[in-house]
């Protein structure tokens, strides 16, 4: 039991130490490895690329074992990342870190500030790209609810025979070549089942794929101020392209699909184009798969506005839990995972890229040089790829990829409005509806809007996003 | 002629009366880890489910704050939720249908003897086995709208001609024929164990009095059969019922709800909207909404079934 006066003097204590601490600036505040520090639980998503995986759980396990803390990693399907983090919330007791591929965002309440460990980074290696950034910080909370590692671009994936018989041995640049392209595909390719392979289902590549076309017609669910303008002539204008696009080059096949089914439809070659990250490519190298040849791919497409984005197809956000009991342990950890953003690079096959691209800067290099170096480092292992590509510099556009991705939320902040909407396939079926006909484009607008609006509010009333004022 | 008496079986407070208070404190030691059970697991996740769903509880908040009938407003002017309300009725009922009477058959083909008919037995009971996950990828498979094994054996054949194609987890009414498929076949066999059970009991003299008599096969199914059975049939259906219309894991691991939330059933959206879109509150709110339907369901068969119990 303490006394008032030893309780007013190891308060003072801690709070001399506290201003010590950030008189020297951001940095992260270490106790050593205590009793209460000798373990640490992570919650780690089982990776597309299995190869991460071999690295990532050695790598975890030798970084506590040199501290003398012992590690446990423990996988889950990347669908069960979420549910999982909210049983561990309601049980306030679970992992100390917990790795989301999405939106931590709905959990802000139950998580540590993490600003010292991207001060750290910060100071480190310089700042974060922009869309990691986007997608871990809160600026109407100013909180940093979470710190990423790495993001993953999402690029066109296309069958360059189908492309070179139809004329375009580079691919599609555009939407419109997607709606051009289709009906001679059908035509010269008629057993082929899906022509193009855009996923419309409530899956994740669908959520993503659907607001690129959003996107680059430009609309969004949100503006920059968190307003949601969902219901917009330039949300209607994607809505029509959707439907022109189905009719002429999709069937009712991209309503069902998983995350696994573009993959699998265009490794089987039953469609020639889809949107996916490498990881299906990876799946063709290591088995051999006569898709293999053709398997090329393109940068984000082009819109009429002449915007050419793409959602990240993962983000990792790694986020500590308040009631932890390793909380300075955990944020040691993620420090560490960050400066072995080489080796994670590597660990995927090139499917992670740094959040921080100074992390991946040549030894020595100078602090105001270690983005380009990171950035230069990168770009080596695109051009020449240490996996086995023919030719080998087959993935060289994804080293260019930064400028043409984003963040779930563009053009604002990710707020746990975009997640939930994310979550409940609002936009998806969005899109679905338009494009099958079952509602008119502008009804589909319109009932997807209500509830994004509804959704917004319901986080607005909980203090967690902003904006408001100019809902349309 | 022995016939079947149907009878209102003694009040309970009756039978308690008749006990020793020895017996009596025994049997309520004896029921204690039951209603332990029952108050830990099923009343009290109940009650908070029907507490949350009067508040704005998210997923990844302990705080909240009361909101009345608000959710509950919201979640019945959604499109999406009277979808899966429909679909909730039409995948239990259909399947009951489906599962009673294929049920029903299957039953009396394994009261015959043949040979072999421990085997096929043991075929009967594997989907009952076999967990759920699993049996459904392998229909996820059956079912895919690229590499359907049903549609390459109908191209096959002719069925499907050049460029026709069934989209069965693409399409919302085929997406219900395939949920329902699915849970049929999950349940047969359980059903059929039971009827089993049910058309076994009934003794065989009953059956040849009525030859006697000159019953019918129809009147003898009627009169007889069906009366008998009664009891069993109601337990059947009442847990068929009621296990379908909490169900989601055939829908969630076939279709996700998909093709734009067309396949839902209140279960499966009560986990999209409450876990995975993190509204507590109003994932609660459809959860419950079948609640009192189904209490008065219950009652009513568990009445029929009491009238209608053998003595």
């Amino acid at each position: 039991m303490q006394t008032r006066r030893q309780f007013i003097m190891r308060g003072g204590k801690l709070v001399a130490a506290g201003v010590a601490a950030s008189a020297a600036g951001p940095t992260i505040f270490t106790r050593g490895a205590g009793a209460a520090d000798k373990t640490l639980k992570i919650l780690q998503w089982a990776h597309f690329v299995p190869a991460y995986d071999k690295w990532f759980d050695p790598f975890a396990k030798e970084w506590g074992a040199k501290r003398g803390i012992e590690v446990t990693v423990d996988h889950v399907g990347f669908a069960d990342v979420v549910p999982r983090a909210t049983a561990e919330v309601a049980a306030q007791s679970g992992h100390d870190i917990h790795m989301f591929i999405g939106l931590a965002s709905a959990f802000e309440e139950h998580v540590l500030d993490l600003k010292d460990v991207v001060g750290t980074l910060d100071n480190k290696y310089g700042k974060q790209v922009d869309l990691a950034l986007r997608s871990t910080y809160n600026p109407f909370t100013k909180k940093q609810f979470a710190v990423s590692d790495m993001w993953v671009p999402d690029p066109g994936n296309y069958h360059k025979k189908i492309w070179t018989d139809i004329g375009q041995p580079n691919g599609p640049a555009t939407y419109e070549d997607l709606v051009k392209a289709a009906p001679e595909i059908k035509k010269k390719y008629p057993q082929m089942q899906i022509p193009i392979g855009i996923g419309l289902s409530q899956d994740i590549d669908s959520n993503m794929a659907v607001r690129n076309m959003l996107w680059c017609h430009g609309g969004s669910i949100q503006d920059k101020d968190a307003n949601v303008v969902l219901n917009s002539p330039e949300t209607l204008a994607a809505l029509e392209y959707a439907k022109r696009l189905y009719s002429v080059g999709m069937t009712q096949a991209v309503l069902s699909w998983n995350a696994a089914s573009n993959n699998q439809a265009f490794n089987a070659q039953e469609t020639s184009y889809i949107l996916n990250s490498i990881s299906a490519y990876r799946t063709a190298q290591a088995n051999n798969l006569p898709v293999l040849e053709n398997y090329f791919f393109v940068p984000a497409l082009k819109g009429p506005t002449g915007i050419m984005l793409a959602s990240e197809h993962v983000m990792s956000g790694y986020v500590v839990w308040k009631f932890s009991k390793s909380q300075d342990t955990a944020k040691e950890f993620l420090v560490a995972l960050i400066d072995a953003s080489r080796e994670s690079m590597l660990g995927s096959q090139l499917y992670n890229f740094p959040s921080f691209y100074g992390a991946a800067a040549d030894p020595g290099t100078p602090m105001n040089k270690k983005i380009e170096s990171g950035a230069a480092w990168i770009a080596k292992q695109c051009n020449n790829d240490p996996f086995g590509s023919k030719p080998a510099d087959k993935l060289a556009l994804l080293a260019k990829s930064q400028p043409w991705s984003t963040n779930l939320g563009y053009p604002g902040f990710a707020n746990p409005a975009e997640g939930e909407i994310f979550d409940t396939y609002v936009i998806t079926d969005m899109f679905a509806k338009a494009a099958t006909g079952t509602l008119s484009p502008r009804d589909a607008m319109a009932e997807a809007s209500n509830r994004a609006k509804e959704i917004f509010n319901k986080w607005r009333k909980k203090g967690m996003v902003p904006g408001g004022s100019k809902d349309r | 002629m022995t016939t079947a008496e149907v009878a209102i079986a003694p009040p309970a407070a009756k039978a308690m009366d008749s006990l020793s208070p020895r017996d009596r404190r025994l049997g309520k030691l004896m029921l204690a880890p039951a209603l332990i059970y029952i108050i830990l697991l099923v009343a009290l996740p109940f009650l908070l489910a029907l507490f949350l769903s009067l508040t704005n509880s998210s997923a990844g908040s302990l705080d909240f704050s009361f909101v009345g009938f608000q959710n509950f407003k919201s979640v019945a002017a959604s499109a999406v939720f009277l979808r899966a309300l429909r679909n909730t009725f039409i995948f239990t009922f259909v399947s009951q249908l489906l599962v009673i009477f294929l049920g029903n058959i299957l039953a009396r083909a394994l009261l015959k003897k043949f040979r072999g008919k421990f085997l096929v037995r043991f075929l009967i009971l594997m989907p009952w086995a076999a967990p759920i996950s699993l049996a459904t990828l392998g229909w996820l498979w059956i079912f895919d709208s690229t590499f359907s094994v049903i549609n390459w054996m109908l191209k096959a054949t002719g069925w499907l001609g050049p460029g026709q194609w069934y989209y069965w987890l693409g399409d919302p009414t085929l997406g219900m024929v395939s949920i329902i498929t699915v849970h049929v076949w999950r349940l047969l066999p359980f059903s059929t164990v039971i009827l089993l059970a049910g058309l076994s009991s009934i003794p065989a003299e009953v059956h040849e009095a009525a030859d006697i008599d000159g019953a019918g096969p129809l009147a003898k199914a009627f009169q007889i059969t069906l009366p008998m059975m009664m009891p069993i049939l109601t337990v059947a259906v009442l847990f068929g019922v009621v296990f379908t219309f909490t169900d989601m894991n055939v829908v969630y691991l076939l279709t996700r709800g998909g093709p734009y939330n067309s396949t839902h059933v209140l279960a499966s959206l009560a986990y999209q909207e409450g876990v995975l879109g993190g509204d507590v509150g109003r994932g609660a709110a459809v959860a419950i909404f079948l609640v009192p339907l189904l209490v008065v369901m219950a009652v009513m068969m568990l009445r029929v079934s009491r009238r209608a119990e053998v003595t």
